[in-house]
Parts: C-alpha cells; sequence; structure tokens
C-alpha cells in the first residue's frame, strides 16, 4: 500500500537541478514579444490614443487598442459565477475588458498592447505611447465606496453596489440580540492583499497558419477552463484548434485559474502575426493586474447566554470585488463567506447581509482560503472579546460551544450541512499538543517580568471539493464541479494517468500515483502522471477550491479499478476460469487452489495484440478507461489554531513566538506534502496577520502605493515561526476515498488567531481590537487609542 | 548592441546584446540556462541567485557586461549530472520545496551560507535566508533542509 505513506515527492528532481520548465522558460525561434501600456490612474477617462510614435520605432510590429479589437469584433473576458440580489434580480455585472474603451477604472488597467520583435523594443515602443487621460475622482477604500457621494466606476449603475443578499432570518436574530443576556460588537476589516506566487504569470502562443492550430503556453491552474473562456467569450476561435498547455506552474494560490486580462492580447496577437508572441509579467505588473483578494469591511455582533452559548451572530458587510468582476469574485463573499461564517459552532440564529461593490482597485478573485479567512476572522474575533467579557476562558468557551461529534452531519443556520466530524475531540487534540494549561502559567509568569505574550485561537472549516455541478448551478455556477481522468495501461503492462487537475506545488505526481499504484497493484515507478494539457486530457475543471484529490483522485481510483475488471475480464479467458476464481496480487492474476498466474504485463500485452481476444467480440482491444467523476457534494475539512505571540508595547512590534495546528482533512494520502501545505498555507495566513497589505491612496487620485515586492512585504524565514503539527482523520462520507481537503486551512485560520493573541496580550491595557495587519503601526495606535 | 562573452559554469558564452541586458537575462536566453528565475523586479526574491566568483549574487541586479572577466555559476552548474548534490538530497528528504520555482535559488543562497559557515542552526539559517523568498513551504523544510545538507557536506 503506497496510501498512507511519506513518499519523498518524485517530481523534485528536476527542480532541484533547474531543469523544471516554466512558461518563461519555453521561447521558440522568431518568438515576438508583446509589453502592455498600463493606466497611471485610478479612474480616467481616455481622450485619446496615439499610437504613431511606437509604430514609428524599430522593432514594433504592432500596436492593438480597444478600437481593434472592437473592429475585430472580439468579445470580453467573463464571470462564470454571478450573484443574483436576493430579491431575484441580477446583479450589476461589468465585466474585465482586455483593452479598456473610453474609461479606465484602476491603476493597471491595460489601455494598449505593443508587439515587437524583442522585450525591449516593446518596452520602448509602450514608453512611446501616448495616452491623454482626465483624471476623475476615485474610490479604493470599501468602507466609502457605497456613500452617497462616492465617485461611480460605471455610469450604467445608479451607485457602486454589485449586489445585495441577506441570508438567515433578520427579525428572529434581532429578537434574539434584544433578550441576550450579553452581547458584543466588531467593526472590522480583512484588508486587501496580494496572492503573489512566486512566478509571475506568463503566456506564450504559438499560430500555425497552415492548420489554423493554436498553442497556446500558460501558467493556469485550469487549462481547459481557459481554453473554453478564450474560445467561448473572447476571442470566438473553435475550441478544437485551440490546444492550451500549462506546464510547471510556480505557485498559484488561486489567481492562476483566473481569465487573466492580457492572455487573450497574447493569443490574437499571435493569429494576427502568424507568429510566436510571448508575454511575461513583471512582478510590478503582477501586483496592478494579477487578481487580489479579500477586501471586507464588516459591521457584526454576537449575543450570548449568561454561560458563554453562543445565541446569535448578525453581520454586515460590504466586500469589494474591485474594478470588474473577475470570473469567481461574487461567489466569494456570496457563497463561501456566509456557508461558513458561524464556524465550527452550535450557533442557532444567524442574520447577514454581504453587498459586493465596486472600488478603483484590481478585480478581486479567489485565492487560498477565498472567503473562509474573512468568515473566520469575524467569527472567532467576536467569540474571544465576548469570552473575556464575559469572564470566561478562551479554551473552555470553545468547549461549550463546539458542534459534537454526534451531531453531525449538521446544519447551519444558513442551510449549509457539514457532513462529518468531531471538533471537541481536535479541540482536546490542539490544546495538548500546545500545552495550553503551561502556556497560560508562562504567560503570567513572563507578565510579571514585563513581558506580553499573548496567546490565540481559531475554530474554524473550510469547504472543498467543489461538487456537485448540480450544486454549483444551484448557486449560480456556470462551470463544473466533476473531474477527468484516463488511465491508460500500455502494451508492456505500465500505465500513464491522465487526469484534468493540475499540480502548481501540491504535488499531484506523487499522491495521484500513490492512489493509482494502489489501485492497479503496480509499483508506482510503473506510473507516470500527465497534466495541463488539452491536447491530450479530457475536460477537467481543474486545480482550486481544494478540489484536485477528492474529486480527481476520485476519478483516478475509479479508472483505475475499471481497468483491472478489464483485465480480469481478459485475464480469466485466457486462463480459462471463472472471473471468481481469480486472485490479483503483485501485479499477476492467480486461480485460486492452482499455480496457474498471468502477470498483468502478459494480459496487458494481450489486450493490445488483440488475437487472443475472446472470439464473441464481448471485449475490445486496449486497456484504459476514462472516468468523469461527480461528486456528489463538497467536503467540510476542519481546522484548529492556536498562536503564542510576543508583543513590545512602546514599539508595537509583534512576533509570533509559537504556533500549533489541529486538522481534519479526512484520511491523509501522504502526510508529509499535507503536513508541508498546512506549512505553506500558514505563511501566507501569518503574511495577512502581520504584514501583507495592498495599500491604495485613499484620496481622490486612489493611486496604488504598494507597486513593488519592497512595498508589499511577504513573509520572509525570519518572520515564521516553528509550526508544530497534529492530525485527526475523520473519513469523508462523500467520496470512497474518504478525503477531504488539506491546504487551505493554514491561510485560513491565522488571521483570527494572530489577531486573538495580540488582543489578548493587550486587553488589560484596553484594547478590544487591532486594525489588521498587526504592524507595529496598527498596534502602536489601537494602544494609544486604548489609552485615551 | 554590444558584444558580451561570459563564462558560465565553466563554459564560455557570447552573444551581441542590449547594453541594459541583465545577467539573470543572459543566462536565460543566451546561454539558454532556465533554471535561472526571475520572481521579482528589485532583487526581493532572490529566485535569480547565481555565484559570481564563487559569492551569491542575485543577478537581476548584474548587468551581463558587468560579468565579464567573472566566473558566473547557475544552479546547472551545481548540480551532478546523475541524481543530486547532498544539499539537493536534503531539501528532497525534507520536502524543502512544492512549487520548485524558487528552489534554484534557495539551493545557491545556501551553498554561500554553508561555505561561509554561516549554517549554524535554526536561527542562523533563518536570518540567511533573507534574501529568498517562497511562498509555498512557510520555509519550515528549507531551514531543516540547510541544516542536513550542511551537516552531510560537512561529512563529505
Amino acid at each position: 500500500m503506497y496510501f498512507g505513506r511519506r513518499l519523498r515527492r518524485r517530481e523534485d528532481d528536476k527542480f532541484l537541478k533547474g531543469r523544471g520548465r516554466f512558461v518563461d522558460d519555453i521561447e521558440p525561434a522568431g518568438t515576438a514579444h508583446i509589453a502592455f501600456v498600463r493606466s497611471p490612474h485610478a479612474h480616467a477617462r481616455i481622450r485619446s490614443i496615439d499610437p504613431a510614435p511606437a509604430r514609428a520605432l524599430p522593432g514594433v510590429l504592432r500596436v492593438l487598442t480597444a478600437a481593434d479589437w472592437q473592429a475585430a469584433g472580439l468579445g470580453a473576458l467573463t464571470c462564470v459565477h454571478p450573484m443574483p440580489f436576493s430579491d431575484g434580480r441580477p446583479m450589476n455585472e461589468a465585466l474585465r475588458p482586455a483593452l479598456a474603451s473610453g474609461k479606465v477604472h484602476h491603476v493597471g488597467d491595460v489601455v494598449a498592447a505593443v508587439v515587437a520583435d524583442d522585450r525591449y523594443a516593446a518596452l520602448d515602443g509602450a514608453e512611446a505611447i501616448a495616452v491623454d487621460y482626465e483624471a476623475l475622482p476615485a474610490v479604493t477604500d470599501i468602507a466609502r465606496s457605497l456613500d452617497a457621494d462616492a465617485p461611480i466606476l460605471h455610469e450604467r449603475f445608479a451607485s457602486n453596489l454589485i449586489f445585495e443578499i441577506e441570508r438567515g432570518d433578520r427579525a428572529a436574530t434581532a429578537a434574539v440580540f434584544d433578550a441576550a443576556h450579553h452581547t458584543v460588537a466588531l467593526t472590522l476589516d480583512t484588508q486587501r492583499v496580494a496572492g503573489s506566487p512566486l512566478e509571475p504569470r506568463a503566456y506564450l502562443s504559438a499560430f500555425d497558419e497552415a492548420t489554423g492550430d493554436i498553442t497556446l503556453w500558460a501558467t493556469s491552474q485550469t487549462p481547459h477552463y481557459l481554453r473554453r473562456w478564450l474560445a467561448k467569450y473572447a476571442l470566438h476561435v473553435p475550441e478544437h484548434k485551440l490546444r492550451v498547455i500549462s506546464p510547471d506552474v510556480g505557485g498559484g494560490f488561486g489567481l492562476k485559474c483566473h481569465f487573466a486580462v492580457e492572455v487573450s492580447t497574447v493569443v490574437w496577437a499571435s493569429m494576427l502575426l502568424g507568429r510566436p508572441v510571448k508575454w511575461t509579467s513583471t512582478r510590478a505588473e503582477a501586483l496592478m493586474s494579477d487578481a487580489q483578494a479579500r477586501d471586507h469591511h464588516t459591521k457584526a455582533r454576537m449575543a450570548f447566554d449568561r454561560d458563554g452559548r453562543i445565541l446569535a451572530l448578525e453581520i454586515d458587510t460590504i466586500a469589494a470585488l474591485g474594478a470588474y468582476l473577475s470570473n469567481f469574485a461574487p461567489s466569494i463573499p456570496g457563497n463561501s463567506y456566509p456557508q461558513t461564517v458561524t464556524g465550527l459552532y452550535t450557533t442557532p440564529n444567524l442574520h447577514l447581509r454581504v453587498r459586493g461593490a465596486y472600488t478603483n482597485t484590481v478585480p478581486i478573485d479567489a485565492y487560498r482560503g477565498s472567503g473562509r479567512p474573512e468568515a473566520t476572522f469575524v467569527n472567532e474575533r467576536l467569540l474571544e472579546n465576548g469570552a473575556r467579557e464575559l469572564g470566561i476562558d478562551v479554551a473552555e468557551i470553545r468547549r461549550r460551544n463546539l458542534i459534537p461529534a454526534d451531531s453531525f452531519p449538521y446544519t447551519t443556520p444558513v442551510g449549509r450541512a457539514y457532513d462529518c466530524g468531531d471538533p471537541p475531540a481536535l479541540f482536546d487534540k490542539l490544546l495538548a499538543i500546545a500545552d495550553y494549561e503551561g502556556l497560560r502559567a508562562e504567560q503570567r509568569r513572563l507578565l510579571r517580568q514585563g513581558v506580553r505574550m499573548g496567546i490565540g485561537i481559531a475554530c474554524f472549516l473550510d469547504k472543498s471539493g467543489t461538487g456537485s455541478s448540480r450544486n454549483l448551478a444551484s448557486r449560480g455556477g456556470l462551470h463544473g464541479g466533476y473531474e477527468s481522468a484516463i488511465v491508460r495501461v500500455h502494451s508492456d503492462g505500465k500505465a500513464t494517468v491522465f487526469v484534468g487537475s493540475h499540480s502548481h506545488g501540491q504535488g499531484h505526481d506523487t499522491t495521484f500515483c500513490q492512489i493509482a499504484a494502489d489501485r492497479l497493484g503496480l509499483p508506482i515507478e510503473d506510473i507516470a502522471l500527465v497534466e495541463g494539457d488539452t491536447g491530450s486530457i479530457p475536460f477537467g475543471n481543474g486545480t482550486w477550491g481544494s478540489r484536485s484529490l477528492s474529486v480527481g483522485g476520485v476519478a483516478i481510483m475509479r479508472a483505475s479499478d475499471r481497468v483491472i475488471d478489464k483485465a480480469r475480464r481478459l485475464a480469466s479467458h485466457m486462463l480459462e476460469c471463472a472471473e471468481e476464481d481469480l486472485l490479483y496480487e503483485d501485479a499477476a492474476f492467480s486461480v485460486r487452489g492452482t499455480d496457474r498466474r498471468l502477470g498483468f504485463a502478459e494480459v496487458a500485452d494481450a489486450a493490445y495484440h488483440g488475437a487472443g481476444l475472446p472470439p464473441d467480440g464481448s471485449m475490445e482491444p486496449g486497456l484504459e478507461e476514462t472516468v468523469f467523476y461527480e461528486p456528489p457534494d463538497t467536503n467540510d475539512p476542519q481546522a484548529m489554531h492556536l498562536a503564542v505571540v510576543l508583543v513590545e508595547p512602546r514599539s508595537g512590534k509583534v512576533t509570533v513566538r509559537d504556533y500549533f495546528t489541529a486538522d481534519d482533512c479526512g484520511n491523509i494520502v501522504n502526510p508529509m506534502i499535507v503536513e508541508g501545505q498546512v506549512v505553506g498555507g500558514l505563511a501566507q495566513g501569518l503574511g495577512q496577520a502581520l504584514m501583507e497589505r495592498v495599500v491604495y491612496d485613499e484620496g481622490a487620485a486612489g493611486q496604488l502605493f504598494s507597486g513593488t515586492l519592497m512595498d508589499y512585504a511577504l513573509p520572509r524565514a525570519s518572520d515564521m515561526p516553528g509550526v508544530r503539527m497534529t492530525f485527526q482523520e475523520t473519513p469523508a462520507p462523500s467520496n470512497p476515498l474518504g478525503v477531504k481537503g488539506g491546504s487551505e486551512t493554514g491561510t485560513i485560520g491565522a488571521p483570527a488567531a494572530i489577531g486573538n493573541a495580540v488582543v489578548d496580550a493587550l486587553w488589560d491595557l484596553g484594547v478590544r481590537h487591532v486594525r489588521q495587519p498587526y504592524t507595529p503601526d496598527a498596534v502602536w495606535r489601537a494602544l494609544e487609542e486604548a489609552a485615551g | 548592441m554590444i558584444r558580451v562573452t561570459l563564462d558560465i559554469n565553466g563554459r564560455e558564452h557570447a552573444a551581441e546584446v542590449d547594453p541594459r541586458m541583465l545577467l539573470v537575462e543572459f543566462v536565460r536566453r543566451c546561454a539558454g540556462l532556465t533554471g535561472t528565475h526571475v520572481g521579482c523586479d528589485t532583487s526581493q526574491c532572490g529566485a535569480c541567485t547565481v555565484h559570481l566568483d564563487g559569492i551569491a549574487v542575485k543577478s537581476c541586479t548584474v548587468f551581463a557586461a558587468q560579468a565579464e572577466g567573472h566566473a558566473v555559476t547557475t544552479i546547472e552548474g551545481v548540480s551532478p549530472e546523475h541524481g543530486l548534490s547532498p544539499l539537493q538530497a536534503a531539501f528532497k528528504e525534507h520536502h524543502a520545496l512544492q512549487c520548485g520555482f524558487c528552489t534554484p535559488g534557495m539551493i545557491m543562497s545556501a551553498l554561500d551560507l554553508i561555505r561561509r559557515g554561516a549554517a549554524t542552526d535554526e536561527d542562523a539559517v533563518r536570518a540567511g535566508l533573507e534574501g529568498n523568498l517562497c511562498r509555498c513551504t512557510g520555509y519550515q523544510n528549507i531551514v531543516a533542509a540547510i541544516l542536513a545538507g550542511a551537516a552531510a557536506m560537512a561529512e563529505g
């Protein structure tokens, strides 16, 4: 059995030796390069664009603007998860244009593209294009976006409102608050962050005029989506003539799912010029064009009884979705957020209002966690403040509110059913590895020495696996939730697995082949994995939402099982015995009670020779199976975090000293990889908590300040504490592998746990909340405010 | 255009290039050694780290022309033809990479840390990786791998 083993990764050697193959590593002879002209304004009318100076430069081949795009009759980018108003009206949809026309709506909006013989000539051409703008007042602050006097981005709508939804029961919840023993209220922001995978996005498109074939190499987590979107929405080219190859991808975290603004123009340019065209993002462009994340402004209340049991949660959130709607954007605050906002507690009453809003900022879309970090932050910050005000220990109040194991499947006030789990047991595991009582004693001891230590906890759930397609559609989705796999056994008995998901660091080549090897009964060395090529793989929904293993993994399992079923039928024919008498082990079929054996490779050989098949025609030659697996439901991974911080009140500096995690992500195929996902996700969550923040001028100019990695801080090795992990494996009931998503919890819980720890360290000084991220400036300001 | 001739991994590479060409672009485009990566434009991420006369530098902050007369070593130059070096093997053993994009730069920086005797304990390695960003791993396993790799190299 390979399942459950810490197999070292098969994909590592090439990366360690510098032999990975990323998009920018590929450059056919004669490749032209694109540079984009981007808006320096947050909001402006385009008076004119003069491409003539660029066209006059040596090496410049073509200048493209919105006028060319429109003349060619091309389409728009797409939003595949619309969110209607609660009363059924459609949302106010403004799609991201490939090339801005009439107005620009955020710094970085693409105005023109210059194609040239090399990158330098393209950059010089972009510099030479003269764009005359009439600057308009901008709004970048989500809290102000719906004010009556806020500048309106898209004049065809009366305001910046995109949609407004309500969940739960407003009147019942208000009544509970009126009668409650205690209530706690907070205004909290989950700030805007930039996902920032280390490999910048890149696209290389080659067009063969003789055949009409287009090949696009793209940094994509979802190559089939990209092909469909390009074909159907933007370029109107036939899908069978467009092949999307996503080679090694250097991290994605969601934002390489999206229909990026630049890719259509790269493909279109290659068709216009009849030669390969390439664009590789700079980091500065990434910080003004990659979809960003979070950006919630929330007012929330929690009601308790005298024993600290949560009675109700009331939330009013404005969620910024940027200047235009990116693919999945409305679904993040509209679906993921309400479905997880009561977390792992038995909160009986909920009222939630979410308003999506346009601001003059980069479009928002899914980034690791996607709605759950925002939800967890609200729920957990309120709970700990409530506990302290009630004088109840923050661990004890959780014990009183966690969903008991025997309440699963558990239905929340928004009607969502969590599949399975044992939160109280998971909580005990967390407190045990952290030595919670010992930490509290140390905290008291250190305080006497003048050292402020804080302990913060977060308990929460993820939402993974994204199925079924019907479920997705019922919530507005225009895309599927299934996954495809082919298991192709070759004539020598070794196999290639093709799957529609796509690894960008998750180790699919190892994990997926562990599953296939177990089901096929073959050594893992005899199995290869192919991902990321629409030319060889059936339509897949790609890798996002922690879906690869629980959906794609099951597709592989089923296809493998069908291969063995067929091999068994052929073996029974070849061995002239009944199928029931066959035993399959060690890659060989044997007839029970005899010494007659047939190796799997011999069966494969016969399947491909074809001559030895049953003469009645009951079996086709070949040995491969294709499965499209539709999951019946999502799954609900659960996790709990405990952060220990040290806060220096005079400087405001926060250091995360220790971090403990307890995860229940169902059965674990490769513990080494899952632990890597937990710590890696945590680094991103810690980044959100301590330092990451996309900063816009909040005045009328709306300028982007965090334009490079000198201004946008990513966590470094010395920012990270040592992380201690524990796991509980409650098998998911919705898939036969019993697996759940395991890669997003770190990002979801850390802002809440660290935020709670910072407030814990400063509670006796009167601090009730600190604006995230917890930079020295933010902590110092909170202390000043508390001191009055 | 200027003619630049560079010694990269002991081999001579010559090309006519734009004077503004950076060393990392020469390495990737002119020498075809694509293991050295570009992750930012401002020398923050370290994915482009190479050795110049044995010392780790960020090849996005050196013009190609400036590297003439110096020995440039890239990830390809420190990789054995077959198998992995002790440090590379430690990275694999400790699951110190996920997407693999930062990994060549991490290896080149770690080799420099080890050469300088600065990979002594966890805190020293964390401090020593100040110039290298990894967005996937959370660093814990990278730190463990560098300590293990340093020990393996010391044993020789």
